[in-house]
This record gives C-alpha cells, structure tokens and sequence, in this order.
C-alpha cells in the first residue's frame, strides 16, 4: 500500500511499476482509495502483488487507516523538492505505528529525484531519518524510473520470504538488499 | 471445422474497426475515448439510444415551452427518471435542486467570493489537483482555448470560501469538473455544486467525512437486508464496504461508470436525493451477485467489485436506469434515515 502527502507521486510509482511508463499530465488526483495487480516473478515464483494506492489528503487519513489492518507493506513517500511532505513523514510514521500491523514490512522512498524544482531535501536527511526509524530507505524518480522496479520488488522478497520461510534458505535481509542494489540520483550505474 | 471461429473472429474484427472509424475518437463532452475503448458495443447501443434521445427530446421541448423555470412534480420526475436531454440538463439541474433559486437570491455572491482575501493552504490545495483533473479531457489542457482550468480553478476556490467547514475536498474537483462541461457556466456550477455539497449529500466532504462514512455503513445494513449472501461473503472476508466503494460515493460515480450514465444518475440525484447513490450501488451488486461469489479470496473480492463497473450492463444507461428503479426493490426514506441515524451513532461511539 502507498501512502504519503498529496501530490508526492505515489500513483505515478505505481503506473511506473506496473507499466514501465511514465506519462506526465495524464495522471488523475486519487480519491479514496483504488489499487492496481502486478504479478511478480521473485526467484521463479510467481507473486501476485495488488497495490492499493490511496488519497493523500489529510481528511482521507481517517478513512484510509482502516485499510492499513490489512496491509502486508507499506511504502511511505515524499517528495524530495517539497519540504512539507517530508516534514509530515513523522505524522504518518505516527499513523502507521497506530493502526498498521506491528510486523508490516515498511519503507521509506523520497521520490521526484529527476525533479528541475530545487532539491529541499537532501538524500542525507532521508537516510537520518529512516536510519532514526530502522527503516529502508531509498530515493526514487518515477520518471525515469530510478530504483522503482528495485522498491517493489524488495519489498516482494521480503513476503514471499515471510509467506513461505523455508528455514534453510538463507534469510532475505531486506535492509542489505535495498543499500546494495540501491543507485544513488546522480549515479548511472548500469 | 477449425476456420469457423477463425473467420468469425475476423468479422468481428473487420465490424469493430469500421465501428472504431465511425465513433468519434473524442466524445461530446471532451473526454478521449480510453484504449480499450467498445466501439463496436458502443455504437449498437447508440444507435438504439438515438431514438429514445429524440423521443425524449420532442417532449421535453413541449414540457419546456414558454416555462423559463422547471418546479419539481410527479410528471418532472417521470421525464427525469427518463433522461433530461444535454441541451436541457443545466436548466433542469437549476430549477429542481433549488441552485437557480439561491442564485437569483444572492445577486453578485459569488464574484465577491472570488475577489475575497488570499488563503493560501486553500489555494495550495486546489492548484495540486488542477493538472490531475481530467487530463483525457480535450478541454481541460493547458493547451485548449479556452482552457477550462482556469473556471474549475475559480469554482473550486470561491466554494472553498463560501463553505469553510468543507474548503477543498478531493473528489470535488471532478464533480465541479462535470458541472462546468454541462452547464458551461463558472457562476451555475459553482451553485449546482452547493446544492450537491451543501444541501443534497449529507457531509461526505468535511474533514470528518462523517456522512460519508454513515452512507458507507448504510450500504452495508441495506445489502446485508437485500442481498445477504454478498454480507456474508464481504464479513467472511473481512473487507469493509469502504475499501471497494469509497470512491463510487465521494465522485458519484465519475471515472467509475462511462459518461453519459453519470449524467444519467446526476438527473435523478438533482430531483431525489442521495437514496439514488444507494440505488445504484445496490443495482450493480444485486445484478452481479453470482459474478461476486464466485471470490474466494480478499484480493479477489477487491477484483470482482472495480470489474462489476465495467461493460454492456453499465454503457446501456437507459436500461441501466430503469434497473435501479426495480432491481433493488423498495427503498423508502423512512428506511434510510432511519438507518442513517443508527449507524451514525454507532460511528460517534466508535471514535
């Protein structure tokens, strides 16, 4: 489920993911709540991931919470050239801790790194505050499509691993996986 | 014995690409027609719409002539039920849901709305959704002269001032949207979108969403009264009534059934009411009820409700229509109210 302040981009990471595109100004303001499927092949099985994508306004919060019970993970976003979403990570971290399940796989994605706006976030105080929280962390542009496919599909790993625990596979480390496989904005790694 | 289907599939073929070349790609209200688009479906309902379109037109003209206002009565409601015709609906939709009458009451209310002080985290608001407002709407881009973002823009904000207790709720800007398209006036639709906000949906869009989430629950007593294996299978399952129809409520229907049966429903609304909202939804269930059993699984359930809004049952409006007069049975207001005001107490001890 993708949660975080409006206008941050979440249904953009999705269409990303699930599409591979990115089409600007075709996008329509979620209401409420809507999801999209996209079966997933980790490590030759298949997953089926339905992606629930929600309002981001504030009001909708306490219509949208009463999903949160069911939801196997989380991806909190906000925008890295809008300072006001990322200052609201607290309050939806708060609201997460709430009303989601105490074990929900979450990750913390700062999105727009493509972005010509000025940069009000650095990627340091992102990596602070998911360090602060032991969250993953990762910067993301659903528009060119840097680290979206990588977000998804950890986080995949992550429950097919809760789902089948075969104990003697060695166990998926969610946080090694998304520093290692991680690229940086400005890095162009193959 | 194998080249029959073959050769069918390629008719069919052939028969939906002259039917794709026939069909405007852009219909008339400004919306490009989606990808996966029916236009051979498509264009064999309409052609059947067309005379009921014109039946109905010949006689709306007569109720109309020489009347410049439209007052409720039983004949009203019988045409309405029926279809008000384009050229007709802003007219209609003015006089029944009494948005004329507060207009002519309140001369230049709202243009002093709009020269009002600046609220900026109300302007905030509004701006974040201008672009994500029917971008598949010819007339709602940049580009388009002239362009109507600018009027959803001035709607949205003097409804914001003129209602405080609401402001700006997501959702609204899609409503005001349709207002603008079929009324094709800033100062009508931001009246219409009183009438609705303010008047006909019991508090969908405050902060609170209480009524709202009333109507929610609402639906849950009335299925669980009408249609009760589909309860039983949302309760086995675990799924609230929100997770599926929040956004069926919040938009009425905008972006979830095709045009034209929106602008259908809205004329009933307009004229009775929110139980039409119920109407609707019960309709779609109660007509797919052996389609949503067939889940087995909460992911499942989720599927089964975004497919039930799609295809022939809800591009037919006219039968469409009809249907959510008989398929859902009676439903009084007595009924509603009643309803409303227990799950709403309920809500309030929840928290």
């Amino acid at each position: 489920m993708l949660v975080g302040d409006s206008g941050v981009g979440k249904t953009c990471l999705l269409v990303r993911f699930k599409d591979g595109a990115f089409l600007a100004g075709t996008f329509i303001s979620t209401v409420g709540i809507d999801f999209r499927n996209k079966v997933l092949d980790v490590d030759g099985m298949k997953v089926k991931l339905q992606i629930w994508d929600t309002a981001g306004q504030e009001r909708f919060r306490s219509v949208t919470h009463a999903y949160y019970r069911d939801a196997h993970a989380l991806l909190l976003l906000y925008d890295v050239s809008n300072k006001a979403s990322f200052d609201n990570i607290q309050a939806w971290l708060s609201e997460i801790q709430e009303h989601a399940h105490r074990d929900v796989v979450l990750m913390l994605l700062g999105n727009k790194v493509d972005s010509t706006q000025e940069r009000e976030v650095k990627r340091e105080d992102g990596e602070k505050l998911a360090k602060e929280y032991g969250l993953p962390f990762m910067e993301t542009s659903a528009k060119t499509g840097l680290n979206v496919d990588l977000a998804f599909t950890a986080i995949a790993k992550e429950l097919k691993q809760r789902s089948t625990m075969v104990p003697s596979e060695p166990r998926f480390q969610l946080h090694d996986y998304v520093k290692k496989e991680g690229r940086g904005g400005s890095c162009c790694r193959p | 014995m194998d080249s029959a289907p073959a050769e069918q599939g390629r008719r069919e073929d052939a028969a939906s690409q002259a039917a794709r070349e026939r069909v405007p790609r852009v219909d008339p209200y400004g919306f490009e027609r989606p990808e996966d688009f029916d236009y051979a479906s498509y264009e064999e309902f309409f052609s059947s719409y067309l005379v009921i379109l014109t039946r109905r037109a010949i006689k709306w003209s007569k109720l109309l002539k020489g009347s410049n206002s439209v007052q409720k009565s039983m004949k009203v409601k019988r045409y309405i039920r029926k279809g008000v015709p384009l050229e007709h609906r802003a007219r209609v939709w003015m006089g029944v849901s009494g948005a004329q009458a507060q207009m002519e009451q309140n001369p230049g209310y709202y243009h002093r709305l709009l020269k009002e002080e600046r609220n900026d985290s109300l302007e905030e608001a509004i701006r974040t959704d201008m672009n994500r407002t029917f971008p598949e709407n010819v007339k709602f881009r940049k580009t388009a002269d002239p362009c109507l973002q600018k009027t959803l823009h001035n709607v949205l904000l003097a409804y914001g001032r003129h209602n405080q207790g609401v402001g700006y709720c997501q959702g609204m800007n899609f409503i005001a949207g349709y207002l603008i398209l079929i009324t094709k006036n800033e100062e009508e639709s931001f009246w219409l979108l009183d009438a609705l906000v303010g008047r006909i949906l019991p508090d969908y869009y405050s902060p609170a969403m209480l009524g709202l989430k009333t109507d929610q629950e609402v639906l849950g007593e009335l299925v669980r009264m009408k249609i009760p294996a589909v309860a039983e299978l949302m309760e086995g399952h675990g799924v609230l009534w929100t997770l599926v129809v929040s956004r069926w409520f919040i938009c009425l229907f905008i972006d979830i059934l095709p045009v034209e049966t929106v602008l259908r429903i809205w004329d009933c609304l307009f004229n009775e009411g929110s139980k039409i909202i119920f109407r609707v939804v019960l309709t779609l269930i109660k007509q797919h009820q052996a389609f949503i059993l067939e889940a087995t699984s909460f992911a499942d359930i989720c599927d089964k409700f975004k497919q039930i809004t799609k295809g022939n049952f809800v591009t037919e409006c006219h039968t469409f229509m009809q249907k959510i007069f008989s398929e859902p049975g009676s439903l009084s207001m007595t009924t509603i109210t009643k309803l409303r005001e227990s799950c709403r107490a309920k809500l309030l001890t929840q928290g």
